[in-house]
């Protein structure tokens, strides 16, 4: 099977589930004949109809409204955000319907709101966010934010499949940067949600990340290696549940943590997780945590301030180095 | 009071209400738009705010105060043997409210206690409309629905009361419940309107399965207001879904009238706006509203879309039961206290024969009977047991089958094109 990039992943994965599961239908804006903002519906209508493949009117929170009750009916809608800065738009049926349904009246609301999110690709304040950690805070979500082809198609279908309303945060710099080939050789598999991946292996220092920001840490390791620093990266892949176990065990093995991500400092999820490692490990800590995350700014527009703003290779490498030599 | 034509034909834009824009225009420049008005009076109130000589700002109410309450309107559906059940569901929700006061008073009731006084009427009758197939969410003033379609008074009361066998477990209160499997309950959020487009949702997800539903939710004045408002009733609009959307026009949000609510002179009017029908009845007349909800759903199970019917009335009490609604005009409950829902309906029965005052005798008699049976044994039900606190967050495997409603979506006339590679989008790159 020929590599596919991280889109084509996303859009096989959800092809597969409308084929296997006539019960799995997409709604979100220009989804239909246009195929969406970014191309991930492109040419389902004409496999799947209109019936399954439905565009609708500008209305974020009819959409996540109207696949919540078509859910109470035993269907699992796959709602799309054309870009998740507008996930905004439907932020109360988001936390306080879907969130809270099974808790309060036990009903389950198996669906699924996805979409791009991000910087990188100079969308400015309103096309680029990550907010994951708006919904972090809500019990009764489950959040997911791929970083590789593999991980974002294994990871859609146990979304789809999953009983529970799970926001997927595709990351759109990934969408058709990077390729790599789906293991089982094209046939069907999932990535369980709530479960960390190692990226790479490492003894002298972890970076706890996910998303595009893997990404970075992967190349900061690279560089690393080449100074004798063996750095550890842990992908977190679901920020909810985090995957506490995983967490402990790369920071009691290197007794250094860095913790990266694309999403602003402040109320990040770094810190979360930092609170994780006091929890679980504060024995094994050689040094203090560090966290990297972008600046407590609006995404700035212009490619010099989104440089400024994002997380970048260097800031690994510099953190890395200084908890070595702690 | 302010005259206008029986028939109530608008001359303020555009064509028919339901015809949309595959209906014919008229050749004439002025367009025109039916809201039927089935009331058979339509008292005309204002309420301004207004400094009083002692410098306070207050409510200041003028109206239409002098008309006889009038008679109500002989529904077209309703037997003889319906109209007493319905009139029995009336006394049960004005008898469970009652107790429930009674429960705050003495302390029993965790938090506090919402009213359906004086709309007992709109709940119930709507709910009667509705077939064993459809579905419905009620809002907070809507308890009697929960009656109607199945539900006990000893939920509502465990509910309010915070106990272990209410509905929720003690999770949630007050009508805040639902119930997928037998009920069609969709439950409610204190969050107003966001209703609309999940009970949007849900006929979507019945005409996906092959079935044309109804799914009946109520807003109020206030509520309307609100954006998700728009956006449900909007895609129910469009897609042809049968939403019933019932406008509990009674007056007061809170403590904030129509008149700073909305500009336009009926709610009805909203719906020519969302190229549905709309229309108007008195919401403490239960035949009218019986027979605007019956052909509300009728539409919707012949595929016709989405009704918006605006029920005029009065909230008799305050917005909780810690409100005592010193801000509105007496005189403004006064007239309303005249159209109580369930007097005028037994005096409907009675006048009518339907119903003896000696078989009224026990009717009443026996829904207070199933009223203190329900108390008891809600009384009864234990507090939860706080190792229950961090359970059910999630639908873990094995918790809750997923169940097609409807039997699942038979994919028809599936076209043949394959996956291919996505056209590179033109944006971000």
């Amino acid at each position: 099977m020929p590599a596919v990039t991280y889109l084509e992943a996303i859009r096989l994965a959800l092809w597969e589930e409308m084929e296997r599961d006539p019960n799995v239908f997409c709604i979100g804006e220009d989804i239909g004949i246009y195929g969406g903002a970014f191309k991930v519906t492109d040419g389902f209508i004409d496999r799947f109809g209109a019936e399954r493949v439905i565009d609708t009117p500008i209305a974020e929170s009819a959409i996540v409204g109207a696949a919540y009750g078509a859910s109470l009916t035993g269907l699992r809608p796959v709602a799309e955000f054309q870009f998740m800065d507008f996930i905004a738009c439907a932020f109360n049926q988001i936390v306080n319907v879907l969130a809270k349904s099974h808790y309060r009246w036990g009903a389950p609301a198996p669906l699924v709101l996805r979409g791009p999110s991000g910087g990188g690709v100079h969308g400015g304040p309103f096309h680029s966010q990550n907010p994951e950690m708006w919904f972090v805070k809500t019990p009764g979500l489950k959040v997911v934010c791929p970083a590789t082809p593999a991980d974002a198609y294994g990871l859609m279908k146990s979304a789809i499949r999953d009983n529970n309303p799970v926001i997927f945060f595709e990351h759109k710099f990934l969408y058709r940067r990077i390729k790599e080939e789906l293991p089982n050789g094209g046939g069907d598999f999932t990535v369980p949600l709530g479960r960390a991946r190692q990226a790479r292996a490492g003894r002298d220092l972890s970076v706890i990340t996910y998303a595009a920001m893997v990404h970075v840490a992967l190349e900061a390791a690279e560089a690393l290696a080449a100074e004798g620093i063996e750095v550890e990266v842990l992908d977190l892949r679901t920020v909810l549940p985090l995957d506490r176990e995983a967490i402990a065990e790369t920071v009691r093995k290197t007794s250094r943590a860095i913790i990266l991500h694309e999403d602003t400092l402040t109320g990040g999820l770094a810190g979360e997780i930092a609170a994780i490692i006091n929890e679980e490990a504060f024995d094994w800590l050689d040094a203090p945590i560090s966290r990297i995350a972008a600046l407590d700014t609006p995404v700035p527009f212009s490619p010099p301030l989104e440089h400024a703003f994002l997380p970048k290779v260097e800031d690994v490498v510099r953190e890395a180095r200084r908890l070595r030599a702690w | 009071m302010k005259k206008r034509p029986a028939s109530k034909a608008r001359h303020n834009g555009a064509s028919r209400p339901a015809a949309g824009r595959n209906g014919q225009r008229p050749a004439d420049q002025e367009r025109r738009y039916r809201i039927p008005d089935w009331r058979l009076e339509r008292p005309q109130f204002h309420v301004t705010q207004k400094r009083t000589e002692a410098g306070e700002v207050r409510y200041s109410f003028t109206g239409d105060l002098d008309l006889a309450p009038p008679p109500i309107r002989e529904s077209g559906y309703l037997t003889r043997e319906k109209s007493i059940e319905l009139y029995r569901w009336m006394l049960l929700n004005r008898r469970m409210e009652q107790t429930l006061e009674t429960l705050y008073k003495q302390s029993k009731v965790v938090g506090g206690v919402y009213f359906g006084l004086g709309q007992e009427a709109c709940s119930c009758a709507s709910a009667l409309a509705l077939g064993d197939g459809d579905w419905f969410a009620p809002m907070i003033r809507n308890q009697g629905a929960l009656l109607v379609r199945g539900f006990h008074p000893r939920d509502v009361m465990m509910q309010y009361m915070a106990k272990a066998d209410s509905p929720t477990h003690g999770k949630d209160g007050t009508s805040h419940y639902g119930d997928i499997a037998q009920r069609n309950m969709v439950s409610p959020i204190s969050m107003l309107g966001d209703l609309i487009p999940i009970l949007t949702g849900v006929a979507l997800g019945a005409r996906l399965q092959g079935r044309n539903i109804a799914a009946l939710t109520w807003i109020g004045d206030g509520g309307q207001s609100t954006g998700v408002t728009h956006e449900g009733l909007n895609f129910a609009a469009v897609q042809k879904l049968g939403l019933v959307l019932i406008v509990e026009n009674n007056l007061w949000a809170y403590s904030t009238p129509t008149e700073m609510q909305f500009a336009i002179e009926d709610l009805a009017e909203r719906a020519i706006g969302y190229g549905v029908p709309g229309m108007i009845v008195d919401g403490t007349d239960a035949c009218q509203v019986f027979d605007a909800t019956l052909e509300a759903v009728q539409r919707a199970h012949r595929g016709e879309g989405p009704t918006l019917i605006e029920a005029k009335m009065m909230r008799m009490k305050g917005h909780a039961i810690h409100d005592a609604a010193g801000y509105v005009p007496p005189e403004m409950l006064e007239f309303w206290r005249k159209r109580d829902p369930i007097a005028r309906f037994e005096k409907h029965l009675l006048g009518k024969k339907w119903l003896t005052p000696a078989q009224n005798r026990e009717l009443i008699a026996e829904v207070e009977r199933q009223v203190d049976e329900d108390r008891t044994l809600a009384e009864a039900s234990p507090m939860p047991d706080p190792a229950q606190a961090p359970k059910g967050v999630y639908c873990d495997p094995g918790c809750h089958p997923i169940t097609l409603k409807y039997g699942g979506v038979k994919p028809a006339r599936r076209g043949g094109a394959k996956l291919k590679q996505s056209e590179a989008a033109l944006h971000f790159r």
